[in-house]
């Protein structure tokens, strides 16, 4: 474990962002956009100097926390999950911890506990390592299934209860964790009710052929214990609110709806997207939306998230499992049966 | 859900409005038929075949052709055992009608008999026309197209209908509002169209082509309209297509070919039980009418077509007759002039003539009822009456006839003043002249009614049947001037009677202007010595005819006498303006063509004056919506067609194959779509100019073909 907290000037950032007030309903200035994509891609662009040829995944990662999500990243071992953790940790000048998840960790180990202090005669609670602005889970599956469920509460309502006392964490809170897929030895299968509190799950595989020479050519200089802060934990907090800011029409919403009950009601799938969920792509798809300098949502950025948030929430049928289909293909038969509200040519 | 329950009332409306004209257009050929019972067929077929298109809309098209073949084969089953008499085992009836459907419902005699041959025709095509109308109309939302199945069969009713029965304006127009209210649900679908946020109107390219376009094909239209639809409408009123021309008639054999010879048969043998007849008053029924004369025989004109049981163009048939057959043969059918309804046998009328004939022969035992109308004639109207001229038909002498003919003629001309004095008085000429003689032979050639009328009597001439009688008056009448014809019939008292072959005779009729055709009878009285007819005319040859006398006076010929009552006639000149007036045949033929020729106008005028609706009506928003509308049209019509699944971006990488920019028109329909008021008008402006540019580049590919008929 290991603080990280810098004095870095960060003043760009905070000037760059327009004042939000915190009442504010009315659609955001497409100067507010504008800002919040340039940030936005600052910090995309810092973690990309670290974890080479996976842009998309990356941006994918970054709009996932500012849409106050938790990122799940399931890959085989080696494919950069942690060190894209770690780099957007550096990335954001907050309090960061690592949680290594190994078979004999203890619930205890990871919120924390209370001890009684002789020189006070009182009960203290000492905290764990999920008291931080991020925190990165890793290898999350090699942990019991008890000590997985540690995590649940925090992950949903931002606190801790040890002994009957709620502890709150900081805000903002985002939860990284890194997975091997179950199909690895040593490792159990994450609870649904877990799977559904990570806002994305997404797969880094491997890089392409030039960007895997440029990791080799540079291995030793790369890490992200040398990245400076591009942005502090407030302007994370307010570019979140601006995203619950962003426009969306009705003829989207019935989209979203008429997506989520294609997922419900496709032969393949024993259980659907949750509204949960489809309250995820939303949120989601609002920062992307800003990310691209838009103060309002399109059906592209519903299709671009769509298989990072629905397909880990979707639980296939016993049959269609075995026949090798995949939440991903179901999402991509979803958005080939439900029409587009674009104005039509019979018009 | 407000949105879809729109749309679904909209889906409803047009359903329920081409299910209604898929009815109507199959109740126009209904009209002709007898009884209700067809329009319960049509109407029922339009609306379970549109059901069941309607129900498996959104089912493959595959199922939904297999369930409506099967629900059809079921349908034309149950019409044919509603229609049947049950006298055949049902598949034999149910392959008879299928094999025979088409000829025999186009032989057919109006008003047709709803029987499985003829019923199977009006089912089938109604019920394609309302599973093509669902299919285009419902399952592929083109509504216009839709509508062409039954405009077609609609059309097609009116016109092999024809005049034949009562007009249809209020269908007519029931129909076109039907259509009207279909197309005007479909025009503009609520839910495709963008918000409208601000209404700001601006010129855009292309506004005066779509106008010259819309005026260039209005002004066609109306012209088409103008000068075609009186045309169009005597060509339904006066001269339908008759599809029965194509089809052979009942085939008829010698003895009813010339059935005149059958005269001296009878009279030979006149013992001969014919049939058994129960009539309601003394009246002389017909086995044949005669009109033609070629020198050798005398035939009927016309073909015999098969009837039902109400024959055509008749009226209630008062007079009742049931016949009994015993030793009557060939096909003619015995009966009471002006036959309407004749029942219990299967009958072909001739239309020109209104005889009748049963296409498989009379038969021992046959009994069956004739309805007559019964047509009684005033002698006393025809003494004043001018003979009636209009069918060419009846007034065509022989070639070359016998000299004795024209001087018996002239004699007569020269005797009697008016047509019908002359009439009566050739018939008196035969009473007083010739005697009847039952052993004289059959013939009736020019050569052997030269040798009745002219050979002494001591050689065997001046005597004969009615056949001789007949044909000899016929033929001397037409040379004088009137239209004839002969009749072979029998002479039947009221009451039940057996009718034998001495009542069997022929006689001659001649047709009077305003009163019809008035029997005259040439035979002689009984027991009447004839006196020797060249005594009579030897008189006429010593002294100048009337004609050389007093040449060009008029009044004496009957020609002349015709000729000057003509002069004033107002319905011979209303008659002959009518048919200086009347447009070729070959404009009919030019009409079609030339309505055709005029799709591609209206077409092209439409999609020039949806897309300045599109372009230029409504706020930004819309009207971007309407630039995106255009983009994914002729994108389709350059063949690449974008589905309703992807969205802008997707769609704009598809339309990748036509090399056309369409540029920043994906992020501003998005933008119109997902923002409402963040477009202005000059984004719109873009917009339009983006979907024209590529409007023009997708038309340059377009075959030219495709580019004038889509």
């Amino acid at each position: 474990m290991q603080d990280t907290e810098q004095t870095h000037p960060l003043q760009v950032a905070r000037q760059a962002m327009p004042p939000l007030q915190p009442q504010q309903t009315v659609a955001l200035s497409a100067a507010q956009a504008e800002a919040f994509a340039t940030t936005f891609e600052r910090l995309a662009a810092a973690v990309d100097t670290i974890v080479l040829g996976k842009p998309e995944v990356v941006r994918l990662a970054l709009t996932a926390m500012f849409a106050e999500g938790h990122i799940l990243l399931e890959d085989v071992p080696g494919t950069g999950k942690t060190t894209l953790a770690r780099t957007i940790a550096a990335a954001v000048s907050g309090q960061w911890r690592r949680i290594q998840f190994t078979p004999d960790l203890l619930p205890s180990d990871v919120s924390g506990v209370t001890i009684f202090n002789q020189a006070s005669g009182a009960f203290e609670f000492h905290p764990g390592p999920v008291f931080a602005n991020i925190v990165i889970a890793d290898e999350i599956n090699r942990a019991s299934p008890k000590t997985q469920s540690a995590l649940l509460e925090v992950m949903e309502e931002g606190r801790v209860t040890v002994d009957g006392n709620p502890h709150s964490v900081p805000a903002p809170f985002v939860v990284v964790a890194t997975q091997n897929p179950v199909e690895m030895d040593g490792t159990y299968r994450l609870p649904e009710a877990q799977l559904d509190r990570f806002l994305v799950k997404l797969s880094v595989g491997y890089p392409v052929e030039a960007a895997e020479i440029e990791v080799l050519r540079g291995t030793h200089q790369r890490s992200p214990d040398h990245l400076q802060p591009v942005i502090d934990t407030d302007s994370v907090a307010q570019m979140a609110e601006m995203a619950k800011h962003v426009y969306i029409a009705d003829p989207l919403y019935t989209y979203l709806v008429a997506l989520a009950n294609a997922t419900r009601q496709h032969p393949q799938v024993a259980v659907g997207v949750s509204p949960r969920g489809l309250i995820a792509l939303t949120r989601a798809a609002s920062v992307f939306a800003l990310s691209k300098g838009r103060t309002y949502i399109i059906p592209e950025d519903v299709k671009a998230l769509a298989g990072p948030v629905f397909a880990h929430r979707i639980q296939l049928a016993p049959d269609a499992s075995m026949r090798g289909a995949t939440g991903t293909g179901v999402v991509d038969d979803v958005f080939d049966q439900v029409p587009v509200p674009l104005p039509a040519a019979t018009a | 859900m407000k949105k879809l329950s729109r749309y679904r009332l909209r889906v409803a409306a047009v359903a329920a409005c081409l299910t209604l004209m898929c009815a109507l257009a199959g109740t126009v050929a209904a009209r002709v038929y007898n009884g209700a019972l067809l329009y319960y067929l049509v109407i029922g077929a339009a609306f379970l075949a549109f059901t069941i298109g309607f129900l498996l809309r959104n089912k493959p098209t595959w199922l939904s052709a297999t369930i409506s073949f099967w629900s059809l084969a079921l349908g034309l089953v149950g019409s044919f055992l509603l229609t049947a008499d049950g006298t055949q085992p049902v598949p034999t009836m149910v392959l008879d009608a299928l094999v025979n459907a088409v000829p025999r419902t186009l032989t057919a005699l109006i008003p047709v008999e709803a029987t499985p041959d003829t019923v199977g025709v009006p089912v089938f095509l109604t019920w394609l026309a309302a599973t093509l109308a669902c299919e285009l109309a419902i399952r592929y939302g083109r509504t216009l197209l839709g509508c062409l199945p039954p405009t077609l069969l609609y059309a097609a009713g009116l016109y092999l209908v024809g005049p034949n029965a009562t007009p249809v304006i209020v269908l007519t127009l029931a129909y076109c509002l039907l259509a009207a209210a279909a197309l005007a649900v479909t025009s503009a679908p609520p839910e495709r169209r963008p918000e409208s946020d601000a209404a700001v109107d601006s010129a855009v390219p292309g506004r005066a082509a779509a106008l010259a376009g819309s005026i260039f094909g209005a002004v066609l239209l109306l012209v088409a309209v103008v000068a075609l639809a009186p045309v169009a409408a005597r060509l339904v009123s006066t001269s339908p297509g008759d599809p029965r021309e194509l089809v052979e008639p009942p085939q008829l054999t010698d003895i009813d070919l010339n059935p005149l010879v059958r005269i001296a048969e009878w009279a030979k043998y006149p013992d001969q039980e014919l049939f058994k007849a129960d009539i309601d008053a003394d009246a002389w029924m017909r086995l044949a009418v005669l009109t033609e004369y070629d020198g050798v025989t005398w035939q009927a004109s016309g073909d015999f077509r098969t009837a039902g049981s109400v024959l055509p163009s008749s009226g209630e048939g008062a007079f009742g007759a049931d016949i009994e057959i015993i030793e009557l043969g060939g096909k003619l059918v015995p009966a009471v002039a002006d036959p309407a309804t004749v029942t219990d046998l299967p009958i072909a009328v001739n239309l020109y003539t209104r005889a009748l004939l049963t296409p498989d022969g009379l038969a021992t035992g046959q009994k069956y009822h004739v309805g007559s109308d019964l047509v009684t004639v005033d002698p006393e109207a025809a003494t004043s009456a001018r003979p009636d001229l209009s069918d060419p038909l009846t007034i065509a002498p022989p070639l070359a006839p016998p000299e004795i003919m024209a001087t018996i003629a002239d004699y007569i001309r020269s005797e009697y003043d008016t047509p019908y004095e002359q009439a009566q008085g050739l018939a008196d000429f035969f009473g007083e002249h010739y005697a009847y003689d039952a052993e004289a032979p059959s013939g009736h050639d020019l050569p052997a009614l030269g040798f009745f009328l002219g050979n002494p009597a001591e050689a065997g001439g001046q005597r004969g049947t009615s056949e001789q009688f007949a044909a000899s008056y016929a033929i001397i009448a037409r040379l004088i001037g009137l239209p004839t014809r002969i009749v072979v019939g029998f002479e039947v008292p009221s009451g039940s009677s057996t009718v034998t072959a001495a009542q069997g005779q022929a006689w001659p009729e001649i047709s009077f202007d305003g009163v019809g055709w008035v029997r005259f009878d040439p035979m002689p009285g009984e027991g009447v010595a004839p006196i020797p007819p060249e005594d009579t005319l030897e008189d006429l040859e010593e002294e100048p005819t009337p004609e050389e006398a007093d040449d060009g006076s008029g009044g004496e010929n009957p020609e002349d006498f015709n000729d000057d009552s003509l002069e004033n006639d107002p319905d011979f000149t209303d008659e002959s303006s009518e048919a200086a007036s009347a447009v070729p045949t070959w404009a009919w033929w030019a009409a079609g063509p030339v309505l055709l020729a005029c799709v591609p106008f209206i077409l092209k005028a439409r999609r020039r004056m949806r897309r300045r609706r599109r372009l230029r009506q409504g706020g930004p928003a819309a009207r971007v919506a309407g630039a995106w509308a255009e983009t994914i049209n002729a994108a389709s019509r350059a063949g690449v067609k974008a589905t309703a699944q992807t969205n802008a971006e997707e769609t704009a990488a598809s339309l990748a194959p036509l090399e056309g920019d369409i540029g920043a028109l994906p992020r501003l329909v998005n933008q119109a779509a997902f923002a409402p008021g963040s477009v202005n008008s000059a984004d719109a402006d873009e917009a339009a100019r983006i979907a024209l540019a590529f409007c023009r580049h997708c038309d340059a590919r377009v075959r030219r073909w495709r580019r004038w008929l889509t």
